[in-house]
């Protein structure tokens, strides 16, 4: 009894002991793995539309995670298990006063394939909005990865024939969710900015005089150098050139004369080919008429590398007319400054 | 002289044990001889001595050093076993004011067993090991000629000897390997394992056949306690102390209980546990000079180390026995480290919080019998033993702030930083969150068997041994890392902000500000899940490059003759071992935009054997002097981190890491040979040469532009490759000098004095592939020393040691040395020379309570390094100086 007693009591002393070593001592342990909830989120900080259109929307989301069967190595979207409803609000309205002068009607959806949606399923996203407090909730449902809320909007409220410096448009974040008894959580911090474009602006497509031996040979200088096709084209093979500016992205493309079939959804069209290019703004002076621009990329090569590009200069907008002096750089390359005039 | 006839002749057995005549202390490594032969043999451990005789009247002799020699007369019949208790008394009455007692009585044990062994061997002894304010047994080990140690923090933690790096020496509890703990490694971290728990400490600079052939510098026995006396023998100590830098205590207590039970004491019995919780810290500054980055890094720890060790062990008469051995060692670091990284070139500053805990735990368990027959001795052992490194958490924050700094070195000593408003929090963003886990765990499971035949040749004595080993090891490695990055809305870093732990840091020559606090960090990141991003791709990475699995299998058998002739004893033999090793793990391949590709598994092994042929001889000059020369053949196996097939191959920047699962070991021829002294007041001078060389030496190798796999089909048709090879040789040659001695010869209060002083001479010379070559010239080679090689290594250490009162300071120096290899030899870095400096006193109220008190680094040295020039210190890290008080008793 005695021994029994001097071991119970050496192993308590050991144990009070093993205390003392700071282990638990102010320590709070993170979220991790399976503990560290599913992230809804909006899927884009934001996008832009010319004055003129009739609609826009944003996408609800699930943040990538890691694939519990281990074949994604950069993660996937694990779907839910059960329907979640995600709570998002307008927050921020410039250019106007009213969110009901311009939002007229609204819709969710998601995709099902490339070529069907819930929509034409007839799947109810339970979708409400309040234009009066730009309040609204959506249903997430199960084992879908991600959700679209359209609002149809007024084409006219903001289509005029003049140059606004001043910022159109909304801001939109989500705000709550009812998890439904699941680890899930929004992220309610980040916001989707919609922009209205002004087309009297850079904004838009312009158009590049194929027939202008000069200006063709000019957007060839200029962009052959990231593009072998571009820089053997023949202004014979040529239908149509354009340039647009876009929210965020400015985009090049080629419209060849040589047609293909394109099946999509089931359907069979000859198109024409096209040639591509896209880049991201680095710099836009988009509140002005004149001012300067950048834009950048990278092109994947034949190992699997990349390599970036970059074209910065100015633009000046008179009218339906778009002057652009752009100086590339590729690799080691780079072309001198170029000017190319286009047209709306 | 027939050699069959002789081992025949011997049929009795006389058995004893040999203990101090007034406190019954047992005499470990004394020599005992039947007088007018060759026939001797030294006292093991515990004062226990085996002779075999032929049946007859003896006079036994009987030498240790300190003590009287003494002779007892003896017979024996055959087939009969002779009981002998003999008791010294010690030679307090030639020496005048020189008492073998207590430290002293450590200190004669200690050099008794030296003196008498048969292979070139270090000997510290659990009195010694307290004379010397040592908390653990890496401290412990560096007061050994040519040993030096790693520190981690001011603390000592692994163990070089003869300037080489740690993975070429061994570390055994008990006369067995232990496994590391950590993940990479065979060699252990000895901070791990608290000196209270140790009864001796081996250091075998030349292996003989009996053990383990794996390693070059040599290898390093830990024993623990075992029961002495029918008497219960209690003792243990209390004490606290203080660490100036952090103004904080420490406190360490030891208990140890030991008795044997029965009326012939046939049940011995001893447990010991101690502890030891220890606040620490240090301030340091780091500079990169390639990045031109400078930290400052501001860390502060507390450290625990927890013992327990226990000794069973039943004599069923004087020729058999049965024993289980047990040591448990645990030792936790909980980290907290904070720091600011200037990165003038991006006009950036980065703030950042570490708080990390790790665990490293030993289990030994050594469950054996010693049967002596008339004819032959049989030893076996059956070995469990586990180690763990388990580290819970290890969570890293950073924020980031766009500040320019800048920095120079007006004197290497500390650089001059000019960043406005860098302790500003508001200006540090979120950077990034890593939490994350690992363990690593290592298993042996281990069984071995010695036979002994004694024998007579002529009038020589001689023992013929024979034996074989088995040993099963598993290790593993598991890391989970999770990388979060901030998707918006993480507040500035004001908001998650600690105070400071320290009033100055550096001296008060920068200002740290209000750390970043991560638990307050955490709590903000479990409430907002939403506003971070796990890094998928980063993740899978990381764990996929370190994890792995490994399994050995060790199979080694030996014989060996040791003949004594006369004052000549020769010991030849030869060791067998054969290794199987199985590895998985994953490779990892990054495509060429950077990203990652692929992650397959991948599987590795190898089998390798040796033939090890030992030779010692030993010449008595005379009782006082011997003259000692060994050849031996040894190897080292390589670090798991260079074995693993765990490979990155990097298609962005054309490089392959590759792991290496054919890696042969570092095989080694070794020359040693010394000259020893002992003094009859207990001391010693001795001085040797040693001589390495080296073949197959493990170093980073490039390949350039090679097909990938570099066996079997290739999947990437060109990719520098950067793997350990074997292939290059080196050469280590060295000497050593000490001597420790009682200064007995001076007049007056001076005699009291003692000294402990060594000092060891290391230059090595290593060949490997240049770092200039190039796919041109890929075999270009450069010579450069051993990396870990210090050229000085030494101790110096004054005591004075009255009736109740001693004192002692003792200095060790380390040399510099090379602690890794740069791309070019002007990026080598180097650590420089460290000269530490400890006190230690204690006053003996009677001799059952003695005061003691011990102040460690009085002259708060820096850990210092370099790269390529001395001049271009790259860190300097500070610990102040910290201390214990306390009370020793043996009741």
């Amino acid at each position: 009894m005695k021994n029994i007693k001097f071991w119970a009591l050496a192993g308590a002393f050991l144990y009070a002991l093993s205390g003392c070593d700071d282990k638990d001592d102010n320590v709070v342990t993170p979220l991790m793995d399976v503990a560290y909830p599913q992230v809804l989120l909006l899927s884009d900080e934001g996008n832009g539309d010319l004055e003129d259109e009739d609609k826009f929307s944003f996408k609800i989301t699930l943040a990538d995670r890691v694939d519990p069967q281990g074949e994604e190595l950069g993660g996937k979207v694990v779907p839910l298990e059960k329907d979640v409803t995600v709570q998002f609000q307008v927050t921020d309205m410039e250019g106007f006063s009213k969110l009901s002068d311009y939002v007229k009607d609204w819709t969710a959806f998601y995709e099902i394939d490339d070529c069907t949606t819930s929509e034409d399923q007839n799947i109810n996203l339970n979708l409400t909005f309040d234009p009066a407090t730009g309040i609204g909730s959506v249903r997430f449902p199960a084992g879908v990865e991600e959700i679209e809320v359209e609002f149809e909007t007024d084409e006219d409220l903001f289509d005029d024939d003049t140059f606004n410096a001043e910022s159109r448009g909304l801001v939109l974040k989500l705000v709550g969710l009812n998890a439904n008894g699941q680890n899930v959580v929004a992220n309610t911090t980040n916001a989707f900015e919609y922009k209205v474009l002004d087309d009297e602006g850079v904004y838009g497509e312009w158009e590049v005089g194929v027939d202008d031996a000069t200006e063709f040979q000019n957007f060839k200088n200029l962009f052959g150098l990231i593009n072998e096709d571009i820089k053997h084209l023949d202004a014979d093979e040529v239908e149509e050139i354009t340039l647009s500016f876009e929210y965020g992205e400015w985009k090049a493309e080629v419209k060849l004369k040589e047609t293909e079939m394109v099946e999509e959804c089931g359907e069979v069209e000859e198109e024409n080919k096209v040639i591509e290019i896209e880049a991201e703004f680095e710099e836009l002076e988009d509140d002005k008429l004149e001012g300067d621009l950048e834009f950048a990329e990278s092109i994947e090569q034949e190992d699997g590398s990349e390599i970036d590009f970059a074209y910065a200069g100015s633009f000046k907008v008179q009218g339906k007319r778009l002057t652009l002096t752009l100086k590339g750089e590729y690799d080691d390359a780079e072309t001198s400054a170029i000017t190319l005039h286009l047209k709306k | 002289m027939g050699f069959s006839g002789a081992a025949h002749a011997q049929q009795a057995i006389l058995r004893g044990k040999i203990t101090d005549a007034v406190n019954q202390e047992p005499l470990a490594g004394a020599a005992v001889e039947l007088a007018g032969t060759s026939n001797g043999v030294s006292t093991g451990l515990n004062g226990e001595f085996r002779l075999y005789a032929t049946p007859g009247s003896y006079t036994l002799k009987v030498h240790y050093l300190g003590y009287q020699d003494t002779t007892f007369s003896v017979s024996v019949a055959t087939g009969e076993t002779a009981l002998l208790q003999l008791r010294l008394k010690s030679n307090s009455n030639h020496l005048s004011d020189v008492l073998v007692t207590g430290s002293l009585q450590g200190q004669a044990r200690a050099l008794n067993q030296q003196k008498n062994a048969d292979n070139i061997k270090n000997i510290v002894a659990a009195d010694q090991i307290g004379r010397f304010p040592d908390p653990n047994a890496a401290e412990a080990l560096q007061r050994v000629p040519g040993v030096n140690i790693e520190r981690d923090q001011g603390e000592g933690r692994y163990v070089l000897v003869r300037g080489l790096a740690p993975q070429f020496t061994n570390i055994n509890v008990n006369g067995e390997q232990i496994p590391s703990p950590e993940a990479d490694v065979r060699f252990v971290a000895l901070d791990a394992i608290p000196s209270d728990q140790l009864a001796s400490m081996e250091i075998s600079k030349s292996l003989t056949p009996d053990m383990d052939g794996d390693a070059i510098g040599g290898s390093v026995n830990l024993i623990t306690r075992t029961a002495q006396s029918g008497r219960p023998q209690i003792s243990g100590s209390l004490a606290g102390g203080y660490n100036n830098l952090m103004d904080k205590p420490n406190v360490n207590g030891q208990l140890q209980f030991g008795q044997r039970f029965g009326a012939n004491e046939k049940l011995g019995f001893l447990v010991n546990a101690n502890y030891y919780q220890n606040k620490l810290g240090s301030d340091n500054w780091e500079y990169a000079p390639q990045d031109n980055e400078l930290e400052l890094r501001d860390y502060e720890l507390t450290r625990t180390r927890t013992g327990l060790s226990s000794t069973i062990d039943y004599k069923f008469n004087p020729n058999h026995e049965v024993y289980v051995r047990g040591l448990y060692s645990r030792f936790t670091d909980r980290e907290w480290r904070r720091r600011y990284v200037f990165v003038p070139e991006d006009e950036e500053i980065e703030k950042l919080t570490k708080d990390r805990f790790e665990e490293q735990s030993i289990l030994s368990i050594n469950a054996g019998a010693k049967h002596t027959f008339q004819r032959f001795f049989l030893n076996y052992e059956a070995q469990y033993s586990y180690g763990e490194q388990d580290t819970p958490y290890d969570n890293e924050v950073g924020f980031i702030a766009g500040l320019p700094a800048t920095f120079g070195f007006p004197t290497p000593k500390y650089p001059q930083i000019d960043a406005e408003n860098f302790t500003d929090n508001t200006q540090y963003e979120l950077d990034e969150a890593e939490f994350g886990h690992t363990l690593a765990k290592d298993r042996n499971i281990t069984a071995k068997l010695d036979l002994g035949i004694p024998y007579k040749l002529g009038d020589n004595s001689g023992l013929l041994k024979f034996g074989g080993k088995v040993r099963r090891k598993r290790k593993s490695y598991n890391i989970t890392a999770n990388k979060y990055e901030g998707r918006g809305g993480v507040p500035t870093l004001d908001a998650f902000a600690g105070s400071p732990v320290k009033d100055s840091f550096l001296g008060g020559r920068y200002n740290m500000g209000n750390p970043l606090d991560v638990t307050s960090f955490i709590q903000y990141f479990n409430a907002n899940p939403a506003q971070f991003e796990l890094n998928v791709e980063d993740k899978n990475i990381d764990e996929a490059l370190e994890a792995f699995d490994a399994e050995e299998n060790v199979y080694a058998g030996y014989g060996m003759v040791r003949q004594q002739m006369g004052p000549l004893m020769v010991l030849a033999g030869l060791r067998y071992e054969k290794t199987n090793v199985n590895y998985s793990s994953k490779d990892v391949i990054i495509n060429a935009a950077g990203d990652l590709e692929s992650i397959r598994p991948v599987e590795g092994s190898s089998n390798y054997d040796f033939l090890l042929p030992q030779l010692h001889l030993k010449y008595e000059l005379n009782k006082f002097t011997n003259l000692r020369a060994a050849a031996t053949y040894t190897y080292a196996r390589p670090n798991f981190s260079e074995l693993i097939p765990s490979q990155e191959i990097n298609r962005e920047d054309n490089l392959a890491t590759v792991g290496n699962a054919n890696l042969k070991p570092v095989s080694a021829f070794n020359l040693d040979v010394l000259a020893e002294r002992y003094f009859g007041n207990v001391g010693v001078l001795s001085g040797g040469f040693f001589y390495k060389k080296l073949d197959d030496f493990i170093y980073r190798k490039m390949i350039f532009a090679s097909p990938y796999p570099l066996v079997g089909e290739p999947i990437i048709d060109r990719i520098d490759i950067a793997q350990s090879q074997n292939g290059n040789q080196a050469n280590l040659t060295g000497f050593e000098v000490a001597y420790q001695g009682n200064l007995t010869f001076l007049p007056g209060f001076l005699r009291n004095f003692s000294l402990y002083t060594n000092y060891t001479y290391t230059h090595s010379d290593a060949k490997i592939q240049s770092r200039s070559a190039s796919s041109n010239n890929p075999n270009a080679t450069e010579s450069l020393r051993l990396p870990g090689q210090a050229k000085n290594v030494g101790n110096i250490s004054l005591s004075y040691e009255g009736q109740k009162f001693t004192a002692r300071a003792s200095m060790n120096f380390n040399g510099e040395y090379l602690s890794e290899i740069g791309g070019v030899a002007e990026e080598d870095i180097y650590v420089k020379n460290r000269a530490q400096l400890d006190f230690s006193a204690s006053y003996a109220f009677n001799s059952r309570f003695r005061l003691f008190t011990e102040f460690m680094n009085l002259t708060n040295q820096p850990f210092e390094r370099y790269m390529g020039h001395k001049n271009l210190l790259i860190q300097r890290e500070f610990y102040s100086w910290w201390s214990r008080i306390g009370v020793k008793f043996d009741l």
